[in-house]
């Protein structure tokens, strides 16, 4: 990506040796375009307000916005939401994990268990983690845990799939080579199943992460009293318009900074897969 | 050019298999039975190269993994030195179609991977017995990479290293070139052939490949197509130790001449069911203008 863009501006004579700054802004070039493209609509965003397309004059300018962040950047209030949606996903998420993995593995390896437990897996999967609102908070002794149930639930059904999938798509030679070899039952799912099924796994994580963020903004608009999604319906609610973007952008970009964790940590466990 | 392996090697070569009266069949989708394997029996001898040699898709994989232990045949029985096969083993390895190592692992895990599981020995001393074998195989650097890293060769070597390893009594390839570039391929065979003449483990080799089969093994099993029949034995006459100038000799030249002979009558046998006989007999002839 990087080398095209070299190329169209016709700076491939100097690139075998191309200045320190140069060799900055090839490296970072896709993240500089990305920068400009999002400085550009805003300021499309600015300027297209006076003209008076419908909605949009409603909405506060990016200026006002930048001016209500700074202001939301210095109330500790912010910040606690920004921490306790945090807590709540991270808490939701590794639930998640601690029990769709090993489910997913034991569902996948033992015939008995993955017929009774599949229909009732299936049967339940459809319903959107948002229905569940009400029950859980009948459920659950505190809003709390309530919310984070419903941040789990809609990280679990794709953690238990993947893993079930993963299993269950491992190539036969590798299982075979293995019992060949000499392998116990034991040998297998430490040294085969569970690392082959791993990169799928990961991926489980990384889209189920997406889906946290989604979760617990939901939850805490209908059921909260702290945290980043009630932060912003009660910004809505006394028409504090521009808090209510900083709020969804602030969201947008914790979304993204998990999800690019996850990634790398899965990276780090599957360092055998090809970067794609 | 030779290579030099400097692997132990046994004098009365290893295992003997023998393959008597097995026949295979599974279910298709519409629930009739295809007949795969029809009472096929052949000898994979002491210390000999045995090649199978036939169309592909006629089977040859599924008798190889019936003699690995993955499947019982459904009738008829393999035994290696007279004791009745009844399940996967290390005492007969497999060297799969397109590479089996495992791709979570680096080579050199690759490689300890069977005497690990089995606690045979302790563990640093699998480690140095391995780090010296990949050594021997030209991947001594690349013991530590993972096998994705590793050139479509030196995959090849890396597993023939994880199964030798294991001192098995029996090696299994299933058409372990396929996919190599030519030049890879001839330098793999070559390999194959010093390797077998210093340790003479018994090998079965399945190929479709006329050439590669005369000049690897000491015996020619030539199969039929769908369900596989044994259809002729060939001893391969050439001396050992092989080298690429006997593929012009006329030893060389009279043996691929009888192969190719069965191997097309049975091809054509095997197409006059499709009513395409003359088109194919006709192709063949003008094939055999060698």
């Amino acid at each position: 990506m990087a080398f095209e863009i070299a190329n169209i501006d016709g700076s491939a004579d100097n690139a075998a040796e191309p200045s320190r700054p140069r060799k900055f802004l090839l490296r970072h070039a896709s993240f500089m375009v990305g920068s400009l493209t999002i400085l550009l609509l805003g300021l499309a965003w600015e300027f297209a307000r006076p003209l008076g397309l419908p909605g949009l004059s409603r909405l506060p300018a990016p200026t006002a916005i930048v001016a209500a962040s700074a202001e939301l950047l210095h109330s500790p209030m912010f910040w606690e939401a920004c921490y306790k949606s945090t807590l709540r996903i991270i808490s939701g998420f590794c639930l998640a994990q601690i029990v769709g993995i090993p489910l997913g593995f034991i569902m996948a390896t033992n015939r008995t268990i993955f017929n009774s437990a599949f229909p009732v897996a299936e049967s339940l999967r459809p319903i959107p983690p948002v229905a569940w609102i009400p029950i859980s908070i009948i459920f659950w002794p505190t809003r709390e845990a309530s919310t984070i149930f419903i941040v789990f639930l809609g990280a679990f059904w794709i953690v238990l799939l993947n893993t079930i999938g993963g299993v269950s798509t491992i190539d036969q030679t590798y299982r075979r080579a293995a019992l060949s070899l000499g392998s116990s039952r034991g040998h297998l799912l430490r040294y085969i199943i569970f690392p082959a099924t791993l990169p799928t796994i990961v991926t489980g994580m990384v889209i189920s992460m997406g889906i946290c963020w989604e979760m617990v903004v939901a939850a805490e608009m209908i059921a909260g009293d702290t945290g980043l999604g009630y932060l912003l319906w009660q910004s809505f609610e006394i028409s504090a318009t521009a808090q209510v973007l900083v709020c969804m952008f602030t969201i947008g970009l914790a979304g993204f900074l998990s999800s690019a964790a996850i990634r790398k940590l899965g990276r780090l466990l599957t360092p055998w897969s090809p970067n794609e | 050019m030779t290579f030099d392996f400097g692997i132990a090697h046994r004098k009365h070569g290893s295992g003997e298999i023998t393959v008597d009266d097995i026949s295979y069949s599974v279910g298709d989708r519409e629930g009739n039975v295809v007949e795969l394997i029809d009472r096929c029996s052949f000898h994979g001898e002491r210390g000999l190269f045995t090649a199978l040699v036939g169309p592909s898709g006629c089977g040859k994989t599924t008798i190889m993994n019936m003699i690995a232990g993955y499947f019982a045949p459904d009738r008829g029985t393999i035994s290696l030195d007279g004791v009745k096969i009844a399940g996967p083993g290390w005492e007969r390895l497999m060297v799969f179609q397109e590479t089996a190592l495992f791709p979570w692992m680096t080579t050199l895990d690759n490689v300890i991977y069977g005497p690990m599981v089995r606690a045979e020995k302790p563990l640093r001393q699998i480690k140095q017995d391995a780090s010296a074998l990949l050594q021997k195989f030209g991947l001594g650097e690349f013991g530590d990479r993972y096998p994705r890293e590793l050139s479509g060769g030196m995959q090849r070597r890396g597993e023939l290293a994880r199964a030798l390893i294991n001192d098995p009594l029996v090696l299994l390839m299933d058409e372990p070139f396929r996919g190599l570039d030519a030049m890879t391929r001839q330098l793999m065979q070559k390999y194959l052939v010093d390797l077998f003449e210093e340790t003479r483990t018994t090998t079965i080799f399945v190929t479709s490949e006329i050439d590669e089969a005369i000049f690897l093994a000491d015996r020619l099993v030539i199969l039929s197509g769908s369900p596989a029949k044994v259809v002729s034995v060939i001893e391969v006459t050439l001396p050992r130790p092989r080298n690429f100038e006997m593929l012009s000799s006329p030893v060389y030249a009279g043996i691929k001449e009888r192969a190719l002979e069965i191997l097309y009558a049975e091809a054509v046998a095997a197409f006059a069911g499709h009513g395409v006989t003359s088109d194919l007999k006709e192709s063949f002839e003008r094939r055999r203008v060698v």
